[in-house]
């Protein structure tokens, strides 16, 4: 007991010394984790809207399955801990949501419900709970589960040729691409009405539902910027690189779970760095290793995986940005 | 030497009050690596038993010869000599299992459970509590690697020694039979048992 | 006591003793002779066990040959008949490049006629090298076997290229042409099906295939007088 806390006022000691404050840097300082929350549920609700219209019942399915096991998990992982209960936060209900809007809507009940597991457990009770933990949880939840049952999450595992959902019985657009070179119409990646995860495929509903994120100062909007900088920039020099492939820098944007992503996932204030710039950083190396995974390697898309890799960096980018106090040198 | 352990408490404390793997977190090599079918698992864990049997007598039979300084030279002479043995016999008898063990028999010689026990036991006490204390830990060592092999064999491929024992309609867990299911089936048999045990 | 023969032994021969006891070789005489006596012991190991490891290395190769060159029902037929197949190992050399490659190619004969071609190749796969053996008839049209001896693909994806079930399309593929792999259904002689989530791993044994083809194929056919 003695040693946690010495831990902590060293920790306390360097951070009052560097001037270094816990991440989001909030002017209202009456708004709590939870009111926080609320907000991110409120901004989700225009992509948890547009997959309901696109994927109808599959959508319903994949967000009751999730957001039940996650609570069910969080409940599990707290009373191990012998913790306070901690659901009212709504912060497992917010992995729950994540979670589900990046699974394929054909995705059977246990790959959900082992994800939420995953995530909880492992992405973020072994860390010691919420704000402890080092990687995103819903996303490692969701590479849990792309590793472990790779036919239900690869590509062909969000297509069901028999199914009474239009948008299903599609392969979704990157892999159309990656495999015959196909580009699909700006128009179908903007509005959404295309095969996909759950809550990627409509550009316009994260885009509304980003901007309220980022006007409510819930989300930094460094991280965002970074990342569509940098795909745009990298997307940019692709085409003049390969003009003809039709892939244009707005498909490389609107396409897969880009803005969902960079709006949704790479934002979570717990796993990303504390200052400004460590932030554009952090979303500038997101949104370059999604270039890297998605023009050379075999996956389609690299949001998840991007994310990963820079929550581990996460801790490297503040080392490199700790802000000199005035007067220093 | 009034305070050493006798042969029947280091036997008892090898298997699990001191288990090498989930309580002195040694020879986490092989765990990780040979771990995903019983099989590589059983025949892993026997040859260390052979090693680690072998080499504890030896030491305790010329305890009384070692000098402080070149103990360790020693030590490791005589477990290289017993791991290629045991190397030579696996690619004689079972040539398969020795490919697919590949490198981590050999690696069976800078394995610090059996150095270890060495230093710990076998160069300050009898050659019998040294062979009762060499299979209490390969007993245990034995205990934590097939606990961590039935797991991932089971979840990664639905079978338990290569026998179909879950419904052939089970979604294989293929991370559970790839390396990170390794160190994540670990953590979490880890983490149960200090949670256990704590809650004692 | 101890001083007395401490002064005993400087009156004897000054520090001579002491440095007798002091060099490294005397101290380690414990370790000169566990080494001696170790050293003798895995040699006898391995004269005993040696010739064994090289049988079972052997046989390994062996073993599959007459499977790849006639087909699993045909060579059980034969093993049950109790006759068996001739093998000749040989080592075919190839310049490529400049490059000197090396291939041990098994040629099977059977009541003195030639009837099939086994050759061990290996190449890089998704992780680590994959080798394997691959049976060709006399003409080295048809590729009549493919057997996988050593992979380290991604169990329950890339591992699936040694199941029988995959690996069977290869037989009777004509030599003519390239193999490639598809992933939509093969329906060209020369197409084979990927594995689902296994692109890479299937194209990297259809290229190790293609290019031990090439190399052999004509050096097999004319060159055989050259065969050592």
């Amino acid at each position: 007991m003695t040693k946690k806390e010495d831990r902590f006022t060293t920790f306390e000691k360097a951070a009052g010394k560097l001037n270094v404050a816990s991440s989001p840097h909030l002017v209202d300082t009456a708004m709590t984790t939870r009111s926080m929350m609320i907000d991110v549920l409120i901004s989700l609700a225009p992509v948890i809207l547009m997959s309901v219209y696109v994927f109808h019942w599959y959508a319903v399915k994949q967000l009751l399955i999730c957001i039940a096991s996650c609570l069910a998990a969080e409940a599990l992982f707290t009373r191990m801990r012998n913790k306070p209960f901690s659901l009212l936060d709504y912060s497992a209900v917010i992995t729950g949501v994540i979670i589900a809007m990046s699974m394929p809507g054909t995705a059977p009940w246990f790959v959900s419900v082992i994800a939420s597991f995953v995530g909880i457990g492992i992405g973020k009770s072994v860390f010691g709970g919420i704000g402890m933990n080092i990687f995103n949880p819903a996303m490692v939840g969701r590479a849990f589960v792309m590793i472990a049952f790779a036919g239900y999450l690869g590509a062909s595992g969000y297509e069901d040729a028999g199914s009474l959902v239009d948008a299903i019985t599609q392969a979704t657009p990157m892999d159309i691409f990656k495999q015959s070179g196909v580009v699909p119409s700006l128009s179908v990646l903007f509005w959404g009405v295309t095969n996909g995860s759950l809550g990627e495929t409509s550009a316009i509903a994260c885009i509304i539902g980003g901007v309220y994120l980022c006007i409510r100062r819930t989300a930094s909007w460094e991280i965002p910027l970074g990342v569509i900088l940098t795909v745009a920039v990298l997307g940019g020099i692709q085409n003049i690189v390969s003009p003809d492939s039709g892939w244009t820098v707005l498909h490389h944007l609107f396409g897969g779970a880009l803005l969902f992503g960079a709006f949704f996932i790479a934002t979570d204030p717990v796993t990303s760095p504390l200052t400004p710039k460590g932030k554009f950083i952090f979303g500038a190396g997101v949104g370059a290793i999604i270039m890297l995974l998605r023009l050379f390697s075999g996956y389609p898309e690299g949001v998840m995986f991007a994310v990963l890799l820079m929550n581990a960096l996460t801790p490297l980018i503040n080392r490199w940005n700790v802000p000199k106090p005035l007067g220093e040198h | 030497m009034a305070d050493q352990p006798t042969a029947t408490e280091r036997f008892i404390q090898g298997v699990l009050p001191e288990n090498p793997v989930y309580r002195q977190l040694l020879g986490l090599c092989p765990v990780l690596a040979v771990s995903n079918n019983m099989k590589a698992a059983v025949t892993m864990a026997a040859s260390v038993t052979f090693v680690l049997l072998c080499a504890n007598v030896v030491t305790s039979l010329i305890r009384n010869l070692l000098k402080p300084h070149l103990r360790i030279v020693v030590f490791t002479l005589t477990i290289a000599t017993f791991v290629t043995i045991a190397d030579r016999i696996l690619a004689a008898y079972l040539y398969q299992m020795s490919k697919t063990l590949g490198p981590y028999i050999p690696l069976i010689i800078v394995n610090c459970i059996i150095i270890c026990r060495c230093e710990v036991c076998a160069s300050k006490q009898s050659v019998f509590t040294a062979a009762s204390d060499a299979i209490g830990q390969s007993l245990g060592f034995a205990l934590a690697l097939s606990s961590i092999a039935a797991i991932r064999e089971i979840l990664g491929t639905g079978m338990f020694f290569e026998l179909r024992v879950l419904p052939a309609a089970w979604p294989d867990w293929v991370i559970m039979a790839l390396p990170p299911g390794a160190f994540l089936t670990f953590g979490v048999m880890l983490a149960a048992i200090n949670w256990i045990s704590s809650n004692k | 006591m101890m001083m007395e023969s401490r002064t005993r032994e400087i009156k004897d021969s000054p520090g001579m003793w002491e440095r007798i006891k002091k060099n490294s070789l005397v101290q380690g005489w414990l370790v000169l002779l566990l080494a001696l006596f170790f050293g003798s012991a895995l040699a006898s190991v391995q004269l005993s066990l040696g010739p064994k490891i090289e049988m079972n290395k052997l046989n390994e190769t062996l073993s599959k040959v007459p499977e790849l060159v006639l087909g699993a029902s045909r060579a059980h037929e034969m093993e049950a008949k109790n006759q068996e197949l001739g093998i000749e190992p040989m080592t075919i050399e190839v310049n490529k490049n400049n490059k000197r490659v090396l291939y041990n190619v098994y040629k099977t004969t059977y009541n003195g006629e030639i009837n099939g071609w086994v050759a061990k190749t290996s190449g890089q796969g998704y992780a680590g090298s994959i080798e394997l053996l691959l049976g060709l008839d006399p003409g080295m049209e048809l590729i009549t076997g493919l057997f996988i001896l050593d992979q380290k693909e991604t169990p329950g994806l890339g591992n699936k290229i040694v199941t029988e079930q995959w690996r069977k399309q290869f037989i009777n593929k004509p030599t003519k042409n390239r193999l490639i792999v598809v992933k939509d259904g093969a329906d060209a002689v020369n197409e084979i099906d990927a594995i689902t989530g296994a692109t890479i791993s299937s194209k990297s044994v259809s290229n190790i295939m293609n290019t031990a083809i090439s190399d052999l194929k004509g050096q097999l056919i004319s060159g055989q007088s050259s065969n050592r």
